[in-house]
């Protein structure tokens, strides 16, 4: 038997998908459908141990050598830039980062204040551009700012788009598209190789199926 | 000519908890000396300048300055290997060099500035073959001393980036795609590729590239058997004459998605890694372009040891042979009895109740009736 996996999962909807899908790769844990107030859950033939943890964290388990592998959104990726391995795009989860703001409404050629809680993804995006932006980082309920007239826009993920149509607000342009991508620790890459290209390998053929 | 790293036999290791950091760079220093580099001390800051005309190759870019009592700029140093570039003078021999140096810049800049003790080699002058195997030798004996598990990815950038420039994609996209390498992202690469107009099969071959992983002499073989064009064959090249030199080296891995951390290295690069470190520990490669924008027609390989990190993961307990815990002790009688100990060649500390974070072999309570335990 290889080394034992540690997987670092997001908790929530997402969590509960991604591990349906790893139990559809081979890798299942009942343990982990029984509930209760356990946070580690190992596997019977100690493959893998899953541990769930708040979304915006699993990067962080996973950079710092906590979890082996985990699953993490684009949008986390791109805001924090870990230093791992981005393996797969498991294509859940999907959703787009968009500017959103009141449709019709006119934007001044001056500084563009644009509110979110993606500083760096906004950032990045507005200097790809070339445009000026005053970024004002908010950490919630981000489509109250261009109704108050606290920004001109918005930066945020937008799934459906209900919440925008309900508060008189729209995409204006999108930035990228947000799925779930299987991570890495750069380390465990190398010294758990076959167990994490394994992994990949029945993600993959699981995706496909 | 094959080159051995190895320092006689070392059951202990770092990443077991059976060494110690000290231990470390106690072996550290003894292979350098074992081949003949000599150490170089340098002061805490040098004069901003250099750093300035140099910034882009300081990782990070943040550079902590202050003004000296005559006016110039110093700054604290925030790379050990230009200091030395600038402080050695051209010669006919090499300059082989050790050091162990703290420098201080800002990783992560969400963390502030900070203080990184690292140690490392620097071979300076008219490069050969061997004098670049010999600093990888060095840098796989490096590991050896932290732990016999450890593992040392070599690159050569020329590999990845001749294939993007043969298949016609240059400038911006080229340097995306070889960031997406860096990341193994297949996923977002091909579409990257698209845009960039490469070619499937163009492609198909970069991204087998950039998930090949195989021992050094293994990888090179299978490196000789694809269809390259002339940049990424002649980086194949140098791997080639590496791999001959060093010999069948179990550890040594290849690994072309490898980039290094310092903006000076170019060609060939080098990670290494050791079992309970998030991170790779060790960091190097050519820097052949620093040395020449400093003006110089020479060469240069080298790499870090970055002993922070096992200083962080790895913090020694300390410890004392016996731990007196006194109440309402005489302090004659406990000074009587603790320096009783000492004279039988124990550590012994006095204290009201145990310490955090001190291991204590004995522990002794000491009363107005003396020992009660002791």
């Amino acid at each position: 038997m290889g080394e034992t996996l540690n997987v670092a999962l997001p908790k929530g909807r997402l969590g509960d998908k991604v591990y349906k899908l790893m139990e559809s790769a081979g890798y299942g844990c009942p343990e982990v459908l029984s509930g209760g107030r356990k946070l580690i859950f190992e596997s019977p033939e100690g493959t893998v141990r899953y541990f769930f943890v708040k979304p915006s964290d699993v990067a962080i388990y996973v950079e710092r050598g906590a979890a082996d592998v985990g699953v993490a959104g684009k949008d986390i990726l791109l805001e924090y830039c870990p230093e791992v391995y981005e393996l797969l795009d498991l294509g859940l989860g999907k959703c787009r980062m968009c500017v959103c703001g009141v449709p019709g409404r006119p934007m001044g050629a001056g500084k563009l204040r644009v509110a979110t809680k993606f500083s760096k993804i906004a950032r990045d995006y507005y200097a790809g551009l070339g445009r000026s932006v005053d970024i004002i980082h908010l950490n919630g309920s981000i489509e109250l700012a261009p109704i108050l007239g606290l920004s001109d826009v918005i930066v945020d993920i937008v799934e459906t788009g209900a919440t925008l149509r309900e508060n008189g607000l729209g995409v204006l342009s999108e930035v990228c598209p947000i799925s779930a991508r299987l991570i890495a620790n750069k380390v465990s890459y190398k010294f758990k190789y076959e167990e994490l290209t394994e992994l990949v390998r029945r993600l993959r053929g699981a995706l496909e199926a | 000519m094959v080159f051995s790293g190895e320092q006689g036999t070392k059951r202990d290791n770092i990443a077991d908890n059976t060494c110690t950091v000290p231990d470390v760079r106690r072996r550290l220093r003894g292979l350098f000396e074992q081949w003949g580099y000599t150490r170089y001390r340098m002061g805490k800051f040098e004069e901003y300048d250099m750093y300035a005309k140099n910034r882009n190759f300081v990782a990070g870019g943040a550079i902590l300055t202050f003004t000296d009592t005559d006016g110039r700029l110093m700054a604290l140093k925030p790379d050990v290997t230009m200091s030395i570039v600038k402080n050695t003078l051209p010669s006919e021999a090499l300059h082989k060099l050790y050091y162990f140096e703290s420098v201080y810049r800002a990783e992560d800049p969400a963390s502030g500035f900070g203080e990184i003790p690292q140690a490392g080699v620097e071979c300076i002058g008219e490069l050969d073959l061997s004098s670049v195997c010999e600093v990888i030798a060095l840098a796989a004996g490096s590991l050896e001393a932290m732990s016999e598990r450890y593992i040392l990815d070599i690159s050569h950038m020329g590999v990845l980036s001749g294939i993007l420039e043969d298949a016609g994609v240059d400038g911006d996209r080229k340097e995306e795609l070889l960031l997406l390498a860096e990341g193994k992202n297949s996923h977002e690469a091909r579409a990257v590729a698209k845009k960039a107009g490469m070619r499937d099969e163009d492609f198909e071959l970069f991204d087998r590239l950039i998930h090949l992983r195989a021992r050094l002499n293994d990888a090179v073989e299978t490196l000789e058997g694809l269809r390259l064009g002339e940049k990424a064959s002649e980086a194949v090249g140098e791997l080639h004459a590496i791999a001959g030199a060093l010999g069948k080296r179990e550890n040594i891995y290849l690994d072309l998605s490898l980039r290094s951390d310092a903006r000076y290295y170019t060609g060939l690069v080098m990670k290494g890694y050791i079992p309970g470190l998030a991170k790779a520990v060790l960091s190097g490669g050519r820097y052949d372009g620093l040395v020449r924008r400093l003006h110089r027609e020479e060469g240069a390989v080298g790499f870090a040891v970055y002993l922070g990190l096992l200083e962080d993961a790895h913090a020694d307990a300390e410890s004392v042979d016996v731990l007196v815990i006194c109440e309402n002790a005489d302090a004659g009688a406990l000074f009587d009895y603790v320096s009783a100990l000492r004279k039988q060649g124990l550590s012994a500390r006095v204290d009201r109740a145990a310490p955090g974070g001190l291991e204590d072999k004995r522990l002794v309570r000491f009363t107005k009736e003396g020992p009660v335990n002791g």
